[in-house]
């Protein structure tokens, strides 16, 4: 029926409207900068621990290729260097005794596997005589609150030695060359002692919550002296997810898109128009019929 | 204007005006009365209805548009900051007990100079973030910079109305240097490794504030996306960095 026209362009443009406005919201940009790509590391330091043995350099190798990554000259007994960042893989690490050129054959070598996020030592270990590269696993984590510690003995003079936090034993009549694993402990100032059979020592160790340790027993001419190490520290409290630190005073924010708003007007308009025209047509008509039927 | 070309208006109730006699001739053209039910049959008169309505709310809906719409203001170029002078914190400590607490950070390549106020958790278990966007803040929590683990400063991107203390966080590139003065007046010097971007629904916590066994910093401020309806940036800006030996 004639009436219905309007109604039928109505729908049509909405529909026409609808569509717009879809496509519109389909293409709103989200791109967003992809993070850079960032290569996968671990961490390794080395040690010299073996008392009769004279200084080294140590070499670090990716393993395939025969250009050293890292030296480090001279290391002598009771060194331990600080953690080195390197690309996750396999590497050798080997010793020469200190000055000797870098293509000579290595006295000692061994290998490693670093994978991401997780820390190494290779030390140097056991008499001269039957010195070896100790690759151990070390930990990042702590129990919550707790501090974790373990000791290396590296005394040649006193064979087998004891090791208390306090009244807690961290290690019981530890061999030469040894490692114990790590014991959680309460965080806090500690009294570590650590006594062989005719010789002992004491320090006081601070080892905060969240912290892991090494406690390394080494020969000092003549008597036992403690080297401790922060192998690793963490936060007391891991915040959760992300922060909220921005409110958007620098970000841009296109208003909405005018188009849909300006279809909307523009099609009502044509609608009131349309209908505003049948209206004053119809009404012609009826005056017309009016004044003939007079 | 379609509502006023109408025909003529009746002035009582239809009973009335049917009793009143009037010519047969003349009430067969009148119209049906304005009401709802009559103006069903009248087609034309509601299509004039909502196109009227619809042009109305069209211009009312650009106007809401335009307005929404926000442009921040314009930033100048970075303000020159030297590289504080004192003595830096070396060798790269092997206990924790090696750093005293931070009082100041510096980043010359991004012109950042700033107080370290001191931030918590909050109850919800997030990081406290600093209470004005012109200063950066410590999380107490975390190592302190130069000892050994990660310790992590924190800053606002922006304020509602222009840039805040790491505006320009994202621009830095690796090896750029970054500054931590301490109480006792010694430097941690740290050197930056990598800039990432996660969104907050991935953020690698453990990754970001868990333990490390060297002295690293992390700087965390907005980036992304910037939500108007929660009034929150979807992602974050994290910025490594290791002491520098």
């Amino acid at each position: 029926m004639n009436h219905q026209a309007p109604v039928r362009r109505v729908l049509r443009l909405l529909g026409a409207c609808a569509l717009l406005t879809g496509w519109l919201a389909a293409a709103a940009p989200a791109a967003l900068a992809s993070p850079a790509t960032h290569q996968a590391t671990g961490y390794l330091r080395l040690a010299h621990l073996s008392p009769n043995t004279p200084p080294v350099d140590v070499y670090l190798y990716s393993v395939g290729n025969s250009n050293a990554m890292v030296v480090v000259h001279h290391v002598a007994y009771g060194t331990v260097s600080t953690y080195q960042t390197v690309p996750v893989g396999d590497y050798t690490v080997a010793m020469r005794g200190a000055g000797k050129p870098s293509s000579s054959p290595p006295v000692l070598s061994t290998t490693v596997k670093i994978q991401a996020g997780h820390a190494y030592t290779v030390a140097g270990v056991g008499p001269a005589a039957g010195l070896r590269l100790a690759v151990l696993n070390d930990t990042l984590t702590t129990p919550k609150g707790r501090s974790l510690v373990r000791v290396i003995q590296a005394s040649l003079k006193e064979k087998k030695v004891t090791v208390m936090d306090g009244s807690k034993a961290l290690a019981s009549n530890l061999a030469f060359g040894s490692v114990t694993s790590y014991v959680s402990v309460a965080p806090g100032t500690a009294d570590i002692k650590a006594a062989g059979g005719t010789m002992s020592t004491s320090k006081s160790v601070g080892l905060p919550a969240d912290t892991t340790h090494t406690i390394v027993v080494l020969d000092d001419p003549g008597h036992l002296t403690i080297d401790p190490l922060t192998d690793a520290a963490g936060s007391n409290l891991l915040p959760s997810g992300g922060t909220a630190t921005g409110f958007g005073g620098m970000a841009p924010r296109p208003g909405s898109s005018p188009l849909p708003w300006a279809a909307a007007t523009a099609f009502g308009a044509l609608v009131a128009v349309a209908a505003a025209t049948r209206l004053r047509g119809r009404r012609r008509s009826w005056k017309a019929r009016g004044s003939h039927a007079r | 204007m379609g509502l006023t070309s109408r025909g003529p208006r009746p002035s009582g109730p239809r009973l009335a005006d049917a009793g009143a006699g009037t010519a047969p001739a003349r009430r067969k053209h009148r119209r049906p009365h304005l009401s709802l039910l009559a103006l069903v049959g009248r087609p034309a008169v509601v299509a004039a209805g909502i196109g009227v309505v619809l042009a109305g709310s069209g211009v009312a809906g650009l106007l809401m548009a335009s307005h929404r719409g926000y442009t921040p203001p314009r930033v100048g170029p970075v303000k020159p900051v030297l590289a504080p002078a004192g003595r830096p914190q070396t060798p790269v400590p092997q206990t924790s007990a090696h750093a005293s607490a931070p009082v100041s950070l510096t980043i010359p390549s991004i012109g950042v100079r700033s107080r370290l106020v001191r931030l918590g958790i909050t109850k919800s278990g997030a990081l406290q973030v600093p209470a004005t966007t012109t200063v950066a803040g410590w999380y107490t929590g975390s190592p302190r910079p130069g000892a050994i683990g990660s310790s992590v400063i924190v800053g606002h991107v922006d304020s509602s109305t222009g840039p805040g203390i790491f505006y320009r966080l994202h621009l830095l590139h690796p090896s750029n240097l970054i500054y931590v003065r301490q109480k006792d007046g010694r430097l941690a010097v740290f050197r930056v490794n990598s800039v990432h971007q996660y969104t907050k629904r991935g953020f690698p916590t453990v990754k970001v504030y868990g333990p490390a066994p060297t002295p690293q910093l992390r700087l965390i401020t907005c980036g992304g996306t910037f939500d108007v309806q929660t009034g929150h940036y979807l992602s974050n800006i994290v910025v490594y960095a290791t002491m520098a030996s």
